[in-house]
């Protein structure tokens, strides 16, 4: 305030004291007695005190001052009323704690940028032949170098590809992931190393034996030691000099231990599952891009017929890592949603009911000359109060609440259809989540604050005024907001409570779906034969064979040990795909037969048994099915149906890739099973005898009677029996690769239910407050019905009636918002339908059941009334 | 607005007081009483003012620098404060004063024609 306005402030008593005294002595002058002129001077003048506040106003910031003294007298309001305040606050903190829990979640896994140069423009590119039922497979080396010659949407290609390797020296033999790049590495994602450099653009060549190790890696093994720059490590038996550490963000795009570049020559030769990111040209769309794609591919297809049909995938790298995940994130983010508005509409309710009660004391401050507007803030500021108070007890909630999210949320999710997996960053709040909070708190507040501003503020002062110490009613504006909020949130427990429900059927049904093998008691390991080294032993197929045969009669010499086998890919595992076209050797060469496709898996003898994957007919394969020996083959049932029909497949051959290779006889049919997920359909799939088709890399799947985890270090000691310097990765229990793979709709599962849990309760307490709150108001009512002979089965039907409308007007509008909602979560659906009948009814049923329970605590205390009490009162 | 022995009295528009308080004052310094007989006096009573508005007014104007107070001695010989027209009242007078014109008589304009076709 300027000096000048305090002095003029502080005179204006004493101005005003004159001005009436003026007033007061021309009035006497008029002719009227001193009392009548100084009564009628002051009346014409008005309210001094507002007379004062006003020309405060005009020099002072007032609204701050103002502000304080709300914010003090709404602190001793809700002191006042602990009770309600502790309930407001806790509502408020569930809504606003899942909220901020879900929104950091969501905030971390889909709003965040990769910690790249233009990440938006980076696109993953796939190839597809839908013909083969492909939709997403790794191009292959010379795919890249096309596209690299004539696409024109790209400002640039790279090229990578995952691995593993076998350290040796200094210590037990490791198995690292690998990644080969091409040496644009660092150019394409405009990332500087944490330390030393990346690999210059023209050291393609292997000869040079660079690499550059990760971030975790380096902390690992080398302790985070500058020094470690220029040393040498020996990968796959070869001597790497290191020049560089990546910085710790690029492991959420590349979680592996070491980068080695990519030789030029062997890049031709790589001819499938390979990793291709384009970056798009900053006028280019993902469209464009498609387009030129589809053309491209039929272009290359003149020149290179291996790849007729094939087709060019385009997706934007940062959508697809979270593909898997966004559908259940989204569906959380709505649910939390409705928790928040239940929560408002809580709260709501009872500040509305509150403000009935203070009728009185806001009709003395209208009397005494509050503005409109001051009220207004007043309720608004008390109803921030709470909001805040409720946001920050949010916030505690919230911590805790993504810490236990954190443990379900996987850190490594599958890429659909790709066979890959991308890992997720670990979720933590941060400073835009306390934002989130803030903002969400405050508009919470400023939401279920104007409620009851709206309904109180419109009563006529001298009605309330008169109506003295009576317990009056609250008149039926204030009574039609409490019934709308409870049938919102009534209609919204009922759209939650549905979402979860089938959401629980769903993911009941997806663990019990049988993927066609036994998947308890199951360990699986990944093992791979180092024979890129120079002076490997594994170098010939036969002595590869031979190799896993020995581990394997190692591992099935172990205490414990029911049977193990091996096999290329582990169903479900999402490890790796392995597919091809091939012919049927009975059959004319018909044009339909190029397009028959399937996938294939080596596996060892036992596989099936190991698996318990049942033989449907002929026989499975013995450790005679070996080089030389015919060749043959086993096929799954869906391949028997598709491929032929009524025919009997035992007998027939199938030459695999085309009519020039061996046929292999089908010896056997097996079961299905489910390679892709538990919510995918069996795909056709033929087995072939490792011994005849020898792998680098095969997975040992051991099923014992003891917990996985506790004969695993006797089944590696087993191996390295065999070979002590072989390394043994990817360790994992058939139970943790399931769980990995349903973790979206488990995430999905869990937390919806625990919303519709809160949801219900919150709705609960709705009912029970508004019902509470009309039996209080009619007691005087129900007294005299009791007093005139009413049953107490009329007083009964009579509150719970009350309490029921309005839940029942909730549930039907419930049900009508879910027919139109639960659609959206229909891919996180499994074996149930969105608008599943049974569901709604049974919640339509819950429901009621609940309301009645919440009117009926009422009910009973309307009961306890005794009519002489009442009518005495009177 | 109490009795109805007083003539028809007419409240004043919201932002009118301003003008009328500068237009009072040139005639000469003058005290919150006097500003209100004043304006009443020279509308024949016709507009009241309302006196709870008047101080913070004259707070108003004395910050936009259009008025100033001075000490003085009112009537009955007691201290009183005086307020002045300030040059940039003056100017601010003017410009209102034409601008209420122009509002007056357009208001006057869209009244006639009804009265003319009678």
């Amino acid at each position: 305030m300027k000096r000048r306005g305090k002095r003029l402030l502080s005179d204006l008593d004493q101005e005003i004291r004159e001005h009436i005294e003026l007033a007061t002595q021309e009035n006497i002058e008029r002719g009227m007695t001193a009392e009548q002129a100084r009564y009628a001077a002051l009346r014409k003048f008005g309210n001094v005190t507002r007379v004062k506040e006003d020309a405060r106003e005009v020099w002072t910031k007032v609204w701050l001052e103002q502000l304080g003294q709300d914010i003090r007298f709404g602190l001793r309001q809700l002191r006042k009323s602990p009770g309600f305040t502790a309930i407001a606050i806790l509502t408020l903190a569930l809504g606003v704690g899942a909220n901020a829990a879900i929104f950091s979640l969501v905030n971390t896994v889909l709003l965040q940028h990769l910690p790249m140069r233009a990440s938006n423009r980076l696109v993953v590119i796939w190839i597809s032949n839908l013909k083969n039922g492909w939709s997403r497979i790794g191009p292959a080396g010379q795919d890249y170098l096309d596209w690299k010659d004539q696409a024109q949407c790209f400002e640039d290609l790279f090229l990578f590809e995952h691995g593993t390797g076998t350290v040796t020296g200094g210590g037990e033999p490791e198995q690292v992931a690998g990644l080969r790049v091409t040496t644009n590495f660092a150019e394409f994602f405009g990332v500087r190393p944490l330390l030393g450099r990346y690999f210059r653009l023209d050291e393609t060549s292997a000869r040079h034996n660079l690499v550059v190790l990760s971030y975790a890696y380096w902390q690992r093994r080398y302790a985070s030691s500058p020094a470690v720059l220029g040393q040498s490590m020996t990968l796959n038996g070869e001597v790497y000099t290191i020049i560089g550490v990546l910085p710790s963000d690029l492991a959420t795009v590349f979680p592996v231990d070491v980068v080695v570049p990519f030789d030029n020559d062997w890049l031709k030769r790589a001819d499938s599952d390979l990793g291709v990111f384009g970056r798009l040209r900053a006028n280019v769309t993902l469209e464009q891009a498609s387009s030129e794609m589809s053309v491209l591919m039929g272009r290359i297809a003149r020149q290179r017929p291996d790849r007729k049909d094939y087709g060019g995938v385009l997706v934007p790298l940062e959508s697809a890592r979270v593909e898997y995940i966004r559908p259940a994130l989204l569906l959380l983010l709505v649910a939390v949603g409705c928790l928040l508005l239940i929560a408002c509409a809580n709260v709501g309710n009872l500040l509305v009911s509150r403000a009935v009660g203070r009728r009185r004391e806001i009709a003395a401050r209208i009397a005494l000359g509050a503005g409109l507007g001051r009220l207004t803030r007043q309720f608004l500021i008390e109803s921030a109060l709470l909001a805040l108070a409720g946001g920050a007890s949010g916030l505690l909630l919230a911590l805790w609440t993504t810490y236990v999210l954190a443990r379900f949320i996987p850190t490594r999710i599958p890429v659909p259809n790709a066979a890959d997996y991308v890992s997720l960053p670990s979720i933590h709040i941060s400073a835009p989540v306390l934002v989130f909070i803030l903002l969400i708190s405050l508009l919470t507040g400023l939401l279920f604050g104007l409620l009851p501003v709206f309904q109180t503020l419109r009563f006529d002062v001298n009605e309330v005024l008169k109506e003295a110490g009576r317990g009056s009613s609250s008149g039926p504006r204030g009574n039609r907001t409490r019934a709308t909020l409870v049938i919102v949130e009534s209609a919204l427990a009922v759209v939650l409570v549905i979402g979860a429900g089938l959401m629980v059927q769903s993911f009941s049904r997806l663990l019990q779906s049988n993927p066609g093998f036994n998947s308890n008691h199951l360990l699986t390991l990944r093992i791979k034969l180092a024979n890129d080294a120079k002076d490997s032993p594994y170098k010939e197929p036969r002595r590869q064979a031979a190799a896993f045969q020995r581990f394997l009669t190692a591992v099935q010499a172990v205490a414990g040990v029911q049977s193990a086998a091996f096999t290329e890919i582990v169903p479900l595992s999402q490890d790796d795909m392995d597919m091809a076209q091939f012919v049927i050797q009975e059959e004319p060469p018909a044009p339909r037969s190029q397009h028959l496709a399937s996938d294939f898996r080596d596996v060892t003898p036992d596989f099936f048994h190991t698996m318990e994957i049942p033989l449907l007919h002929g026989r499975v394969f013995t450790e005679h099915d070996n080089l030389d020996s015919p060749r043959v083959v086993l096929i799954d049932e869906t391949f028997a149906q598709r491929f032929f029909h009524d025919q009997n497949p035992l007998g027939k051959h199938v030459q695999i890739s085309d009519s020039t290779r061996p046929p292999r006889e089908i010896v056997g049919i097996v079961g299905a099973v489910l390679d892709t997920g538990l919510d995918q359909r069996p795909r056709p799939t033929i087995y072939l005898p490792s011994l005849q088709s020898p792998d680098q890399t095969m997975s040992l799947v051991v099923r014992t009677a003891l917990p996985p985890s506790s004969i695993l270090p006797a089944i590696k000691n087993a191996i390295w029996s065999v070979d002590r310097d072989q390394p043994i990765f990817n360790v994992r229990p058939m139970d943790e690769i399931i769980s990995s793979i349903t973790s979206a709709q488990r995430v999905a599962f869990l937390t919806l239910d625990v919303f519709a849990f809160l949801a219900l309760a919150l709705a609960a307490v709705g009912i029970y407050g508004v019902t509470s709150y009309a039996v209080g108001q009619r007691i005087h009512e129900i007294g005299v019905r009791m007093a005139l002979g009413a049953q107490r089965s009329d007083i009964l039907r009579l509150v719970i009636f009350q309490g029921m409308k309005l839940a029942s007007v909730g549930v039907v509008i419930g049900l009508l918002a879910s027919l139109l909602l639960t659609h959206l979560m229909t891919g996180l659906l499994f074996g149930v339908n969105a608008t599943d009948p049974l569901t709604f009814a049974a919640v339509a049923f819950l429901l009621v059941w609940v309301a009645l329970v919440a009117c009926h605590i009422p009910a009973r205390r309307a009961l306890r009334v005794d009519p002489m009490v009442i009518l005495r009162y009177e | 607005m109490s009795t109805g022995e007083e003539k028809e009295r007419i409240e004043l528009l919201q932002g009118t007081l301003d003008l009328l308080i500068l237009r009072t004052l040139l005639l000469g310094p003058a005290h919150g009483h006097a500003i209100t007989k004043a304006i009443e006096f020279r509308s024949d009573e016709v507009l009241q003012v309302e006196q709870g508005s008047l101080y913070p007014a004259l707070h108003r104007l004395i910050k936009r620098g259009w008025i100033s107070v001075e000490e003085g001695t009112s009537e009955n010989n007691r201290r009183a404060k005086f307020y002045r027209l300030t040059a940039k009242g003056r100017k601010q007078l003017a410009a209102e004063t034409s601008k209420w014109e122009k509002f007056s008589g357009a208001i006057a304009r869209i009244l006639r024609p009804t009265e003319e076709r009678e």
